[in-house]
């Protein structure tokens, strides 16, 4: 079946689904589909709806086609010298709509916010084929109940988004990138602990580990990877607060693209998330956990006032290396997050997924599921959602995020 | 029930007004003002205590709208209940971004209402005695009798609360011990006067219960007026300014006292009027205010009023801040042979008397007057804002919420760790001096010209010929 | 539904003094800060704790009664009207459980009054972003059930992007997190939809809400203009150098004189056509490079005069005047429409004249007071109801300004909510089959539809909704 090339297509399509309680396999640049867990369907392929809807720079706010590519929106942004201060792991063809979808974010989120702080409104055709639109174009806005959100980080479960407006960002007079490195035999928590009282306020901050250091060509060991941006007085002055975290070298900004889009694709990725003040204990226990799967040659990086540890376990060969390596799963899953701290799974091995428990269970999210896809037409099975409400867990497993 | 069309702008239709001619009715426009933002909640002591928007300024305006209305009348029982427990603290005022004329409206709703549903006995027998001048004085040497026996003391503290509150209340009014200072300290820490300013003529309101129970602070008045060039005579006839009975909503009692107090001041003419009483002070300058209707006095009442003062308004362009650390003048080798050090501060805290604060709006002038006090520390009291409960009578007839509203109070104060509580109106520092009291608080209450006069009996007054800064 | 014996058992769980039921006793509820509007609870219950909460949401489930949250009952869109519903205040749940300040989270209960918490995590020096104008009294529920804004959202963001998790009591008495103040979760994001929400979720009796450093530099800036359209202009000029002020408010002459009548009286100039508040803030270093760029851009777009506030108590009193312009708007007549839409920020200026043109067609007066770097206007109309001819053209000025901005590509509500108030807008402004989408989105929490009924979303579209299921 070729390609929805409007809104209007890719309803009917949905509805005709949905008629005939056919599954839909969501697609735009294809760079998700190894990401979550197994999901069969139909493809229903959304790379065609793709293109900047309005773009008024005075506004700052685009909208734009679900299938357009983020290299197409940066460059349509950057003529006007602005941007959209997201940077999420991947390569630049990937699409906006696979970004909101899974809520994927990147280093600039510290500065500029996550998806859903940055998207003001959708188009997203419903489980059932229904074509609504939520938000709206302007940066404020409380009219209705904010589906925005419910969309952002669904992963296509509720609806197709078919077009998003973002809000968008001057991008800053001067952007520079360091690179600080310090001594390595120092404790983490000592070498981070003047962060608290520089006077910073950064782009990104990132917290690279020794490997990924060597790969980006960076430094030797562990370092702190920093944008500045702003007026050049302010970059000056940040760039010279710096030199109380340890030796600082200036790199070229580019080293962000590359630490987005030379992510390997074929990799189990992981994001372990914790309190902020954690964060150190979190990025060891991730590194502890990395060096019993050493064959892997794992990259680590943390965004530190997240509390967040991005994880990516490279599958250098074939598949076979998995299997090979007879891992527990249950608790792989489990303990590359310590005590406490949360980890959601971007990407594993089929036969992992069953053991990562469904973040989509309770009967809030199961009972917005059937309402609005009541077939489960799509995406069906990508976030482990029981199968039907009958199905649905108990009340008692719901409270089971009680405080 | 009544729901307006979901988009229209406009509300139901206005009623007539149910009670024509009544005070209410005839003070209504300021209700008008009124856009039900919320603002006064949080200023609201009852609400902030007591949690029922019932007990909040706005709304209380709309149960004023709505026995104008006639929706609610005026003997209803939770009307009187939500009107009675007002502290007519006014600090919904100074919250108010509309301007709305909060406790003018309030004593027209209690005018209006006390027609139907009289005021309790306690509050009527008190009125009663204040409207009679021999039987207040009868009243007032009996107390002050009674206080010299210590008796209230001792009451105060073996009596079950509700019977005990007044006993501590008339023990507190005992004139305070202050400390004496050291004859270093009198050396180093005089009050600064500024000797380039002009003789005034004032007079002083002598009050009711300020000349019954605060005879000492009515005399410090003087002495510290007199020390500031100011030339104090005096009013003969003047009695107690009427204001307890306008916030009880007796407005004839009040006017008639009101006319009193200005013939007796207009004998004095062109002399200001030296207040040292918050709650008189406000009523005062609202004389004009309540004989508005009354063409015969309107234009007098507004002349005296125009005269009032704070004694805090009258002193603070006189006094220079006291030295806070070690004088310039280094101490003397004789000095430092006795050991004669400075002593460490003494820790005060001021609480805004809510007729100073939020009816006269005068903030900057008790603190310029306390910042001249030598050898002291102003310690900041968190919510001083907040009303301490006295309200007049309130704390005799609604025993129950004044009690809610002291305890964050004292508090607070407790918190603070200070000797001293300052507060310039009698009815605060007996509440105040009361709860302290019974809560075993060392703290003492004090009037701040109490405070400023022990300091200029201390040592006499440096007069400093600083150039006038205007 | 409501009976004797349901006052008797609400007030066995809250105890007698907290259950109002006599007429003088519901008319402070009968209403809430949008003018104009009544509506009578059957009850009013305040209980004080969470567990009293649940305790009320669940015995009002068993009888099948409405319900209507209600904080300090100062919102704008009528949210907190009830008719034929129980209201329950949560005025009385104000416990700051936990200040962390080392995660920069705060653990709060819902009456907890926005400014409170201000005061309570300065000494960390830490505050909580939203700033609604009427912080002094409006609670942290309120903002969550409002997604509430407030003039510093233009560069910090609304309550959505600081709160990390809410406990939500949903209306069949069911105690649900959503979020979680920790760590970020996959998921559906359940807390963004949940904030927002106008009370037909459910009640939150926990939230969470993140803190920031306080900012260690601020500038405030001052200017004066002739004319709205050139402050407007000065407000897109401003924007487009990428400079994102803290905050960029602007005010007509109308306004301005209003609040120098009342007590907040801030020393703005009364003989100008508008003035625009910016602030600065962040790093001490360039911020006084970024203050002089916007005084530039006011001196271009024509302003009269730019002032910088020297001390804290200046820039203080600039903020107090505009944080209580809506309420000294009372003095201008006895009655007020207040109105919340946002317009793209580049159509700021013709709207404005648009707006001006609609008002001076029906002989209504129309004062501005707005968040200009948002778009986020407020027009506002002083009237006498008392006169019906008059308020007849208010309301026929007021439907066309709403539909002047939606046709400018805006929205009918930034930050004060759609409620009862702006209810006749949303087929305006949304398709059937998005408002059908968002009764379904509603059903899941409240399938008997008791929570805030007849707010936010018509019930028509409600209807057509479950027709299609």
């Amino acid at each position: 079946m070729s390609a929805p090339a409007s809104p209007s297509d890719l309803a009917a399509r949905i509805a005709d689904a949905h008629a005939r309680r056919a599954p839909l396999r969501i697609r735009g640049a294809g760079t998700w589909l190894d990401a979550g867990r197994p999901c069969a369907g139909d493809p229903l392929d959304i790379g065609a709806l793709a293109g900047i809807v309005e773009y008024t720079p005075g506004d700052l706010t685009i909208t734009a086609r679900a299938g357009t590519s983020l290299r197409e929106l940066d460059r349509v942004t950057a003529a006007e010298g602005q941007w959209l201060g997201l940077d999420p792991a991947g390569a630049p063809e990937g699409t906006i709509g696979a970004t909101v979808a899974t809520a994927s974010d990147g280093p600039l989120a510290i500065a500029f916010g996550r998806v859903r702080d940055l998207v003001l409104g959708l188009e997203c055709i419903t489980g059932t084929g229904e074509v609504t639109r939520v938000g709206g174009r302007v940066v404020k806005n409380v009219a209705g109940f904010d589906l925005v959100r419910l969309h952002t980080g669904a992963w296509g479960t509720l609806g197709v988004i078919s077009e998003v407006t973002l809000r968008l960002r001057a991008r800053p007079e001067v952007d520079r990138a360091f690179v600080v490195t310090g001594d390595e035999r120092a404790s983490l928590e000592s070498r981070l602990a003047p962060l608290t009282d520089l006077p910073l306020a950064p782009l990104a901050l990132e917290l690279l580990d020794p490997a990924l250091s060597a790969a980006l060509g960076l430094a030797r060991g562990t370092c702190l990877l920093v944008r500045l941006g702003g007026n050049a007085e302010r970059v000056d002055a940040q760039q010279r607060a710096l030199g109380a975290l340890g030796d600082v070298r200036e790199v070229d900004t580019a080293v962000f693209m590359r630490l987005a889009a030379d992510e390997p694709s074929d990799a189990l990725v992981a994001r372990v998330s914790h309190e902020r003040t954690r964060v150190a204990e979190t990025f060891r226990h991730v590194l502890e956990f990395c060096g019993t799967h050493a064959q892997w040659e794992p990259l680590v990086r943390a965004s530190l006032s997240r509390g967040l540890v991005r994880v990516v376990l490279p599958i250098s060969s074939t598949r076979d290396d998995v299997a090979a390596a007879n891992v527990d799963w249950p608790s792989f899953v489990r303990t590359i997050a310590p005590p406490g701290a949360h980890v959601s799974w971007e990407r594993l091995p089929a036969e992992a997924w069953p053991h990562v428990p469904c973040a989509v269970a309770d009967t809030i999210s199961t009972g917005l599921r059937d309402a609005l896809d009541p077939a489960r037409v799509l995406n069906a099975g990508l976030l482990g959602e029981p199968a039907r409400r009958a199905d649905a867990v108990p009340r008692a497993d719901a409270r089971r995020v009680l405080a | 029930m009544t729901t307006s069309p979901t988009t229209s702008a406009g509300p139901s239709p206005l009623p007539t007004c149910a009670l024509p001619d009544s005070p209410l009715a005839k003070a209504a426009a300021g209700l008008d003002a009124c856009v039900h933002c919320g603002f006064c909640l949080p200023a609201c002591p009852t609400y902030v205590n007591l949690q029922d928007e019932n007990d909040s300024p706005r709304g209380r305006l709309l149960l004023m709208r709505r026995l104008l209305d006639g929706e609610l009348d005026v003997r209803d029982p939770d009307v009187g209940t939500h009107m009675d427990r007002c502290l007519g603290c006014r600090a919904c005022e100074t919250a108010c971004p509309s301007g709305v004329p909060y406790g003018q409206l309030l004593e027209a709703t209690r005018a209006t209402t006390r027609v139907a549903r009289p005021v309790p006995l306690v509050a009527r027998v008190v009125l009663g005695v204040f409207q009679r001048e021999m039987l207040l004085s009868l009243v007032l040497v009996g107390a002050r009798v009674l206080r010299a026996t210590r008796l209230p003391d001792w009451l105060a503290r073996v009596l079950p609360a509700r019977l005990a509150f007044p006993f501590a209340m008339l023990a507190s009014t005992t004139p305070a011990r202050l400390p004496q200072a050291s004859a270093h300290d009198r050396v180093l820490h005089r009050v600064r006067v500024r000797a380039s300013q002009a003789r005034r003529t004032v007079v002083r309101l002598d009050g009711c219960v300020m000349r019954g129970l605060f005879a000492h602070t009515n005399a410090a008045t003087t002495r510290v007026l007199s020390a500031t060039a100011h030339t104090v005579r005096s009013a003969p006839g003047q009695g107690c300014c009427g204001a307890l009975h306008a916030h009880a909503g007796d407005l004839d009692a009040a006017r008639d006292m009101a006319r009193r107090n200005i013939a007796a001041f207009e004998r004095v003419p062109d002399a200001l009027i030296a207040v040292n009483s918050a709650g008189c002070g406000a009523m005062l300058k609202e004389y004009g205010h309540l004989l508005h209707d009354d063409p015969a006095w309107h234009a007098r009442a507004e002349a005296v009023a125009s005269r009032v003062r704070d004694v805090s308004e009258l002193l603070a362009d006189r006094l220079l801040p006291a030295a806070r650390e070690a004088s310039p003048a280094a101490p003397t080798a004789r000095d430092s042979a006795h050991g004669a050090a400075s002593s460490p501060p003494v820790r005060i805290a001021y609480d805004p008397p809510c007729h100073l604060m939020h009816a006269q709006r005068i903030t900057r002038e008790p603190q310029a007057v306390l910042s001249a006090i030598p050898g002291v520390e102003l310690v900041p009291l968190v919510d001083a804002d907040q009303c301490c409960g006295s309200a007049g009578i309130y704390n005799l007839v609604e025993p129950d919420t004044s009690d809610a509203v002291l305890a964050p109070k004292l508090r607070h104060v407790a918190d603070a760790r200070v000797e001293w509580l300052v507060s310039g109106n009698p009815g605060c520092l007996m509440q105040l001096g009361a709860g302290l009291m019974r809560s075993g608080s060392s703290t003492r209450a004090v009037h701040p010209i109490d405070l400023l006069d022990h300091a200029l009996q201390a040592a006499p007054a440096e007069r400093v010929g600083e150039p006038d800064l205007a | 539904m409501i009976t004797a014996g349901l006052a008797d058992a609400l007030r066995s769980i809250v105890g007698p003094r907290w259950v109002k039921q006599r007429p003088a006793e519901l008319t402070a509820y009968d209403s809430d800060a949008l003018p104009g509007y009544r509506a009578t609870p059957s009850f009013v219950v305040l209980p004080a704790s969470r567990d009293e909460v649940i305790a009320v949401v669940r015995l009002l489930a068993q009888h099948g009664v409405p319900f209507v949250p209600r904080g300090a009952g100062t919102g704008l869109s009528g949210g907190a009207l009830a008719n034929d519903a129980v209201i329950i205040g949560l005025n009385r749940l104000t416990r700051i459980h936990a200040i962390d300040a080392g995660n920069r989270i705060a653990h709060v209960e819902p009456g907890v009054v926005n400014a409170v918490l201000q005061r309570e995590v300065a000494p960390f020096g830490l505050q909580y972003a939203p700033d609604p104008s009427s912080q002094s009294a409006c609670t942290i529920g309120g903002n969550v059930a409002e997604n509430a804004g407030g003039p510093h959202c233009l560069k910090y963001g609304v309550t959505l992007n600081h709160v990390a998790a809410v406990t939500v009591c949903l209306p069949n008495g069911e105690l649900v997190q959503f979020g979680d103040p920790a760590s970020e979760r996959d998921g559906y994001d359940l807390c963004g939809l949940f904030i927002g929400s106008e009370g037909c979720f459910g009640i939150a009796t926990d939230v969470w809400v993140r803190l920031l450093p306080v900012a260690p530099a601020v500038r405030t800036l001052l200017a004066d203009f002739p004319s709205l359209t050139d402050a407007a202009r000065a407000v897109s000029a401003i924007i487009a150098t990428g400079i994102v002020p803290a905050a960029l408010e602007m005010m007509d002459q109308a306004t301005i004189r209003a609040v120098e009548a009342s007590i907040y009286a801030a020393g703005y100039p009364t003989d100008v056509a508008a003035v625009l508040l910016a602030e600065v803030d962040g790093l001490e270093a360039g911020l006084d490079a970024d203050a002089r760029t916007i005084e530039r851009c006011c001196r271009e777009a024509g302003a009269r005069d730019v002032r910088i506030a020297r001390t804290d108590g200046d820039r203080a009193r600039l903020w107090q005047g505009r944080k209580k312009a809506f309420g000294a708007l009372g003095r201008i007549a006895p009655h007020l429409v207040v109105q919340d839409a946002v317009v793209p920020r580049t159509r700021l200026p013709d709207v404005l004249e648009t707006i001006a043109a609609i008002g001076a067609r029906h002989g209504v007066a129309v004062c501005n007071v707005f968040h200009a770097g948002d778009g986020n206007i407020h027009p506002n109309i002083s009237y006498d109801a008392s006169d019906h001819a008059q308020a007849e053209r208010v309301h026929a000025a007021m439907s066309e300004i709403m539909q002047a901005c939606i046709d400018a590509g805006g929205t009918i509500t930034g930050e004060h909510g759609v409620g009862l108030d702006k209810l006749g807008y949303m087929d305006a402004l949304f398709t059937e089959p998005s408002l059908a989408a968002m009764c379904a989105v509603r059903e899941v929490f409240d399938p008997d539809r008791r929570a805030n009924p007849g707010k936010v979303v018509p019930v028509h579209a409600c209807r057509e909704w479950g027709g299609r299921r």
